[in-house]
């Protein structure tokens, strides 16, 4: 039963990814790509990695499918592509549209042949691969006692390797920072665009929002709490809390702008600045983010209330940065 | 005392925040603060390395293999010199810069703090996941202050370079998590003793595409299509911290691993494979840079040449005996380390003549000899390194490069690293020449604050006095 269920998850997983790739309309190959994400947390789900399914749902089908859909409403005319695979010049770029070039046959040609050479490559050696001689979960679930949470993920997130965290919400802040030069940046003036409250195909009742962005807010809370003990964190309550304010900005009850007030800007580095702050602060009487003992839990959580709060502002961000032009 | 290692990444985030937090266009002066503190703690920790050797530091207290581990060594210690001596100076210039020129000032500071943050925290890390994060946040930081100055140009060339640089660690990722499949650990120091010639199929993988990814970050010849537009369409200030420093981060990673992790899957094909694509570079990048008519794509192009160098002593440090082997090495830091000083400079130059004259036509330079006399003075001066002429850090560089090629019997590089001199001095001159032409009828020169000109001064100075203190470097370089 169960493997027939993985060999249709596996069946379904490489038709939506060839799906989306190779069909000429791009909506459809968003939608497709959504539904690849879906299927993706299922296989996490499967693979009993419930983090990684729960984060793969929120960020990779949910936040990404939202963004992808937005940007595809931002671009202006033909939304199809002349053929699937690398798209020819008609979306990426202005430049000429004329019919797909010999490079374009012999670059698609190319791409094929590399990626089936690397997926043979890869799949050969993972059924090569030894048996490692480290065990990092023994080493995890060895340390726990000390680590002042008791979900293992969280504490290899939080604590036995914080600091990647740390220099991931710089990441996440970055994509942000880029957005936000480039949609600040832009020279007044252009042609707006349809502004979304007059698009019928995202219009979502008000009332709807109302209900359900306080309802986002109560799960945000419960998942940051979840994760000290079970799957749930930061990461997952940010998503939730940044659909929450897309959901707001569809409705248009949340206002879009791409130069935040400073306000906005405090809670989008707060996160960061808590976390820099936590770690400057141990080296007191230990090394970088060497959190004492008794205190573990307590900052591990106070770091991650903060990161919640920037982190969803931050996804959020992503999206409504962008909104703004089209309002205008 | 402070302790200098988590420090050098801490203040930039920190600095990088505030600024954010404070504003668009805000926070110059603090990054100045900011960055002269690196600088002595940086100056700090080369000191400790010289002094005590090497040293690791375990964040969190937990240690290799649950924790992670940060390291520093004489290399880490001399790159991490050469990072915060270049963004001082160039933080100096780009507040004059962005106080006369406001595109693309808005998100400078934050984003040029997480360059350096990102640049130090790669410097020092010692763990292959860990520096899969760094190289994220350096592609990022790169690609937001390309695209930051906006227009649909720069928007374009930072979208190549966005998809390029994801290519690049994307292919890196992979190669951690077949290295983490096989061995259970990504840190470097449990990994090296466990790899041996007798690795699985999944190592040799994980080697190559690992190699290919950061190759691609590096513009590496033919992977250099990105660079040119990127680095030659963004704000001087811009263009002059990636030339001079985020390519040289991805190459210090290829090093590191050449020599630490995959040494014993080194082989010589590969190592020659390398270096004739660093040899194709040379040729290809200068040439392509004596064709340029606009300044900064003729200095874009420069850097593609320079990279070219980088990539020699590959095959001049494989199985060439410990002689060869060490100069090779030497070598390519020192050219690392002059190409970074030379290039912020020329770039900086290249920016204060495009403010002054409000064009970077080649042909229509004429007069920038008596109207800015310190700018073309400090242009030229980086070009006096870029061509390996004495007593420069670059002749230091391609000296030692080329002993090395002669103690193990490989002149054929030695023939391309002439070449690469000689046309390195025919673009340089072709600049020079047009700039001694009088001035243009018409032409109005905007006069520039003394700020912008004397940062790029001191950083060329830097390039070209690198070479009298070339004794130091290499001391630091082999201490630990």
């Amino acid at each position: 039963m169960n493997l027939a269920f993985d060999l249709l998850l596996i069946a379904a997983l490489l038709w939506s990814a060839g799906r989306a790739l190779t069909t000429p309309d791009l909506f459809r190959a968003v939608v497709l790509f959504i539904v690849f994400g879906l299927l993706m947390a299922l296989a996490w789900a499967r693979l009993d990695a419930p983090d990684i399914a729960l984060a793969e749902a929120a960020i990779g089908a949910g936040l990404t499918g939202a963004l992808l859909l937005d940007a595809l409403g931002h671009l202006r005319g033909p939304v199809r592509r002349k053929s699937g695979l690398i798209a020819p010049s008609t979306v990426m770029s202005s430049e000429g549209a004329g019919p797909p070039a010999f490079p374009t046959y012999f670059l698609n040609g190319l791409a094929i042949v590399l990626a089936v050479a690397l997926g043979l490559a890869l799949a050969g050696a993972l059924l090569l691969l030894p048996e490692p001689a480290i065990s990092l979960p023994r080493e995890v679930a060895a340390a726990m006692d000390a680590s002042g949470v008791a979900h293992p993920v969280t504490a290899v997130l939080l604590n036995f390797r914080g600091y990647d965290t740390l220099l991931e919400v710089a990441v996440l802040w970055l994509a942000l920072l880029g957005v936000l030069a480039v949609a600040g940046g832009r020279a007044p003036g252009r042609a707006p665009v349809t502004p979304r409250s007059a698009r019928a195909s995202l219009k979502v009742p008000r009332l709807l929002a109302r209900v359900l962005a306080p309802l986002a807010l109560l799960v945000a809370g419960y998942l940051l709490w979840a994760g000290a003990h079970q799957p749930g964190g930061a990461f997952q309550a940010g998503a939730v809390l940044a659909a929450a304010a897309v959901l707001l900005n569809l409705a248009g009850l949340l206002p879009g702008g791409a130069t935040p007030r400073w306000v906005l800007r405090a809670g989008l580095g707060f996160g960061l600045l808590v976390f820099l702050a936590v770690a400057a602060a141990v080296m007191g009487q230990g090394v970088l983010l060497q959190y004492p003992p008794a205190w573990a839990g307590a900052l591990i959580m106070l770091i991650e209330t903060g990161l919640t709060l920037s982190i969803g502002l931050t996804l959020a961000g992503l999206f409504l940065a962008l909104s703004g032009a089209s309002r205008q | 005392m402070l302790d200098p290692l988590p420090w050098l990444i801490l203040l930039p985030l920190f600095w990088a925040t505030l600024a954010f937090v404070r504003g668009p266009g805000r926070g110059g002066r603090l990054a100045v603060a900011g960055l002269l503190l690196q600088l002595a703690l940086a100056g700090g920790l080369a000191r400790q390395v010289a002094g005590e050797g090497e040293r690791v530091y375990a964040v969190g207290g937990w240690g290799a293999p649950l924790g992670i581990d940060l390291a520093v060594d004489g290399l880490s210690a001399v790159m991490l010199l050469l990072a915060q001596a270049v963004a001082l100076p160039l933080a100096v210039y780009a507040r004059a810069y962005y106080a006369a020129h406001e595109e693309g000032a808005r998100y400078f500071w934050p984003l040029a703090g997480a360059l350096l943050a990102a640049m130090n925290a790669l410097f020092l890390a010692a763990d292959v996941f860990n520096l899969y994060v760094t190289l994220e946040l350096l592609g990022l930081a790169a690609v937001g202050l390309v695209a930051a100055s906006g227009g649909a140009g720069p928007v374009t060339a930072a979208l190549r370079y966005l998809m390029a640089t994801l290519l690049g660690s994307g292919a890196y990722l992979l190669g951690v998590a077949l290295l983490y499949g096989a061995y259970g650990s990504v840190s470097l120091s449990i990994l090296a003793p466990l790899l041996g010639a007798d690795a699985p199929l999944a190592v040799f993988l994980a080697a190559a595409l690992m190699l290919l990814g950061l190759m691609l970050k590096t513009a590496l010849f033919p992977f250099h299509f990105w660079l040119p537009p990127a680095h030659g369409g963004a704000p001087a200030p811009v263009s002059a911290l990636l030339s001079a420093l985020v390519v040289k981060a991805s190459f210090y990673l290829i090093l590191r691993l050449w020599l630490d992790l995959f040494a014993p899957l080194a082989t010589v094909a590969a190592a020659q494979l390398l270096g004739l694509l660093g040899a194709a570079a040379i040729l290809w990048g200068s040439l392509m840079a004596l064709a340029q008519t606009r300044l900064k794509m003729l200095v874009a192009y420069s850097t593609v040449a320079q990279i070219g160098y980088l990539f020699l002593l590959f095959p001049l440090a494989t199985d060439t005996g410990s002689v060869a082997s060490a100069s090779a090495i030497q070598g390519g830091v020192m050219q690392a380390l002059s190409h970074g000083l030379a290039k912020a400079a020329m770039f900086a130059a290249a920016g204060t003549v495009i403010l002054s004259l409000g064009r970077d036509d080649i042909a229509r330079l004429g007069g920038v000899s008596s109207r800015l006399p310190l700018t073309l003075f400090t242009f030229a001066l980086a070009g006096v390194t870029l061509m390996g002429l004495p007593p420069s850090g670059g002749f230091t560089a391609k000296w030692l490069l080329m002993s090395s090629a002669m103690h193990s019997g490989q002149w054929g590089w030695v023939v391309v690293m002439i070449l690469g001199g000689l046309l390195a001095a025919a673009y340089v001159f072709k600049v020079l020449r047009q700039a001694f032409l009088p001035v243009e009828a018409g032409t109005q020169f905007k006069p520039v604050p003394r700020l912008l000109e004397w940062p790029a001064f001191l950083l060329a100075l830097a390039s070209l006095l690198l070479g009298l203190r070339a004794g130091e470097v290499l001391g630091l370089l082999g201490a630990g």
